[in-house]
């Protein structure tokens, strides 16, 4: 792209677009949470006056019979405390006879002191019963001075206010929060138009509809060895694509040209992005890929081993993040929440995949299945569109590849992706696959559903050997 | 549970909120460190030897924790420290000799010098890798190094340069030595806050991830550029920092302190620490800097025979390094679970004894 005047417009509006898109994603999930957070402190400052209403009030509720529940369970716990105390007394005492009985010559010469001290014990405890009925009856002198209707209002009055005060909180909070989503959704809409009208001399590219990525003559080559070469396919908005063939067809090199890890020599990549645009993939930068919304996996695993599973996922959304390095710094209140956003997506995607167990442990140790659905659920993050499996069952047994079958086919329809996928087992892509398009030496062989690749005689000669 | 025990409970959570709190851990530390020069002030006679320790422990802790950020996180390895952390200390001998100026406006200069030698030297890692890095940054230290050395209007030369206690308003006071103290305390405990809050962000998980695996780094949409040229900048920035620190401690310097030999001190304190711990860090500079002058010099076998100190702190590190690559805080936290395994089952054998086991 130019250096223009207008193409620097382009690229600020671009910018501006995609902010506004962040803030207001932010804005819609922060509210439930927030709104949570609010009703779990409402409660705690409800229990904390209940509390003190009931100890305002003991003294009445203890005249004569116990009245109130509060007021039993503090009787209750006060006579608790002596009877504890002296039961492990006691087995303290019972212990020392036993270790005397075994070490004395005559225990009948010693016997009676023990007894005697056993007594002694029995009558402090009568002592401290006493005592605490003492101290209760003190407490109830005191009801005659208290009042307890006029307690109950005032108590009644101050949760009323506070049950008002968080509900206009929480009004207040929504509808800020509304605004804010209003304001960002308006701006996003002048922005739009506004990129629309200065974007006009902007190359367009034109895709079938429901067509999520195009390849045109892709070629690939290495020195004088053509990995990929001029191969075109379409996939589909919403299908499972499985790309075959034998050992060194270059299917993993294909992968690597559409997340732009390698240059390629020729062709080109259409994709149509979340925002609905079809963007060129060959101008894009490999780490600016996941914002368009393709996100991959590795054929070996590639984890973060010193991060647990929870900042393994954290760190796929950091495209998300809108706060800033000096954010990040001075742990900012944006930073703060955008964490519990995060936080609590990746818990539920986590659930999601039945991985909510390993939620804090360490990848270093877990089984190869487990890293592999943690891949997996590593790329659902960021909403993606397209996401591209590097040979997901390799290493894993028959009942792991079942397993990841099906959780393929769950993130297809709950997370409404499209799924690229290269694989060997060909059952996991006969099973699951709605496309497959087969390949040998950069070139394609075949392309259709999985019925008719079977029966293609290309890619038995691919895979058997012709003659 | 009942209602009053669940509020007990709440009570206990607060408590135990603010004790696990991660700032208070360096409230202590600092607080620690503090306390040396406390007594000290309180008229108990604390060897000087002792206090030079803690001071230098907690000016090259700040530098071990922007070198902790760029090689335990962002995994690049640079022997320049020592040539930054000079010319931090040398800004101040111009600021404050030729100039005149407050310390503060020093400190912004340093911020602004740093960040842009930052920038260079990340530049120029971006397309080196490994033990290459090491070397170049090594050169550029050199480099340093040798303007210093020639620069003998602002520098002094090979003999050194020094001033007479730093500025904090233009004119208005100096401090003394035994107050700048105070300084370094506060100082050293916003710079570990921060560097907390860094390595446990986004940002932090980024470096990691370059570390760990710049593919997987890439494809989920981190900048390999952006965060090799940040670590760089944060590194280079908390050593210049460290750099004026130092002047304002020891108010001298020479240009044969910021050689090879500090750089690799940096470097052994961060990795006999525990590179990723910001306590292992701090237990790490103390053993390299500060266990010569605060344990052995106060023993009259080693002041007797001070080459036996080089070769115990030598077999120390080279006993951390084999036993325990996870460095000294391995140590520190393997220490601590043992003894609490202990104490739990000292605990259930005295009540076995004194009340008979449970009927269960």
């Amino acid at each position: 792209m130019a250096l223009t005047l207008n193409n620097l417009f382009v690229l600020w509006y671009e910018r501006k677009v995609k902010n506004h898109q962040t803030q207001l994603d932010f804005q819609q999930s922060i509210l439930p949470i927030r709104l949570q957070e609010m009703e779990a402190i409402k409660t705690e400052t409800l229990d904390r006056l209940s509390l003190k209403k009931a100890q305002l009030l003991l003294p009445h509720d203890l005249d004569k019979t116990v009245k109130s529940e509060y007021a039993q369970e503090v009787y209750n716990e006060a006579i608790n405390k002596v009877e504890q105390k002296f039961y492990w007394r006691n087995r303290a005492l019972n212990q020392t006879i036993l270790r005397q009985k075994e070490k004395s010559q005559d225990w009948s010469l010693e016997e009676p002191k023990y007894l005697q001290k056993q007594k002694e014990l029995d009558e402090k405890k009568k002592a401290a019963l006493a005592n605490v009925e003492e101290e209760f009856q003190v407490l109830r002198a005191k009801a005659a001075s208290i009042n307890p209707i006029e307690i109950e209002k005032k108590i009644q009055a101050k949760m009323t206010a506070v049950e008002e005060r968080f509900v206009a909180k929480a009004k207040a909070m929504t509808e800020k929060a509304n605004k804010n989503i209003a304001h960002h959704k308006a701006l996003l809409e002048r922005y739009h138009k506004i990129l629309l009208d200065i974007n006009k001399n902007k190359e367009t590219y034109a895709l079938d509809e429901k067509v999520v990525l195009k390849l045109e003559d892709l070629s690939m080559h290495f020195g004088g060895l053509k990995a990929v070469d001029q191969l075109s396919f379409e996939v589909k908005e919403g299908e499972i694509f499985g790309l075959i063939g034998p050992n060194g067809a270059g299917k993993t090199t294909v992968f690597n040209c559409i997340t732009r890890f390698y240059r390629p020599t020729g062709g080109k990549m259409y994709f149509r992005n979340n925002l609905n645009e079809v963007v060129k993939l060959n101008d894009i930068v490999v780490h600016n890929i996941i914002k368009e919304g393709i996100v991959r996996t590795f054929q070996n695993v590639e984890m973060i081993w010193e991060l647990n599973v929870t900042e393994n996922l954290l760190v796929a959304a950091h495209t998300l993040y809108r706060s800033t390095f000096f954010g990040h710094v001075l742990n900012s209140r944006l930073l703060r929440r955008e964490e519990i956003v995060m936080r609590s997506k990746v818990a539920k995607i986590l659930e999601d995949l039945d991985l909510s167990a390993y939620a804090y442990s360490y990848p270093l140790g877990l089984p190869y299945g487990i890293l592999k659905k943690i891949e997996l659920a590593r790329t659902l993050m960021v909403n993606p569109k397209l996401i591209i499996l590097d040979e997901p069952a390799a290493g894993l047994n028959d009942a792991e590849t079942e397993n990841l079958a099906e959780t393929i086919k769950k993130i297809q329809k709950e997370y409404n992706a499209t799924i690229f996928l290269v694989e060997h087992d060909m059952g996991l892509v006969m099973n699951i696959c709605d496309t497959v398009c087969a390949v040998s030496f950069g070139k394609k062989l075949a392309i259709g559903t999985p019925k008719e690749i079977q029966s293609s005689k290309a890619v038995r000669d691919a895979y058997l050997g012709g003659e | 549970m009942t209602y009053k025990s669940e509020m007990k409970q709440l009570r206990k959570q607060r408590w135990h909120s603010v004790k696990n709190h991660p700032y208070f851990g360096f409230l202590i530390i600092v607080f620690l460190m503090f306390a040396v020069q406390l007594l000290r002030l309180m008229g108990v006679d604390v060897p000087v030897a002792v206090l030079r320790a803690f001071g230098s422990t907690m000016i090259f802790t700040i530098i071990a924790l922007g070198f902790s950020i760029l090689l335990g996180y962002g995994g690049l390895a640079s022997l320049g420290t020592a040539g930054f952390v000079g010319l931090g200390a040398y800004f101040v001998v111009y600021f404050t000799n030729q100039l005149g100026l407050s310390i503060f406006l020093t400190i912004i200069a340093v911020v602004i010098g740093a960040i842009i030698l930052g920038t260079v030297v990340g530049f120029i890692s971006l397309r080196i890798e490994g033990m290459y890095l090491a070397i170049i940054t090594l050169g550029l230290s050199e480099i340093l190094n040798e303007v210093f050395k020639r620069a003998t209007d602002i520098t002094g030369g090979t003999t050194g340069e020094g001033i007479d206690g730093i500025i904090l308003f233009k004119n208005v006071l100096s401090l003394s030595h035994n107050t700048i103290f105070i300084f370094i305390s506060i100082f050293l405990f916003f710079i570990m806050v921060l560097t907390m809050n860094i390595m446990k962000s986004p940002t932090g998980r980024a470096l990691l991830a370059m570390r760990n695996s710049s593919s997987a780094a890439q494809a989920m949409g981190v900048s390999i550029f952006r965060y090799r040229l940040l670590a760089f900048i944060v590194s280079t920035v908390y050593a210049m920092l460290a750099g004026v620190l130092y002047m304002s401690y020891w108010s001298f310097t020479i240009p044969s302190t910021w050689t090879l030999g500090f750089s690799l001190n940096i470097l052994a304190a961060v990795i006999v620490g525990g590179s990723q711990s910001i306590y292992g860090i701090i237990l790490g500079t103390f053993m390299i800097f500060g266990l010569d002058l605060a344990v052995f010099k106060q023993i009259d076998f080693f002041v007797n025979n001070p080459a036996i100190t080089i070769v115990l702190n030598g077999v120390l590190i080279i006993v951390v390094v084999m036993f325990y690559p996870g460095g000294l805080i391995r140590l520190v936290q393997t220490l601590g679970v043992k003894l609490k395994i202990l104490i739990q089952k000292l605990k259930k054998k005295w009540r076995d004894y004194k009340y008979g086991i449970d009927a269960e």
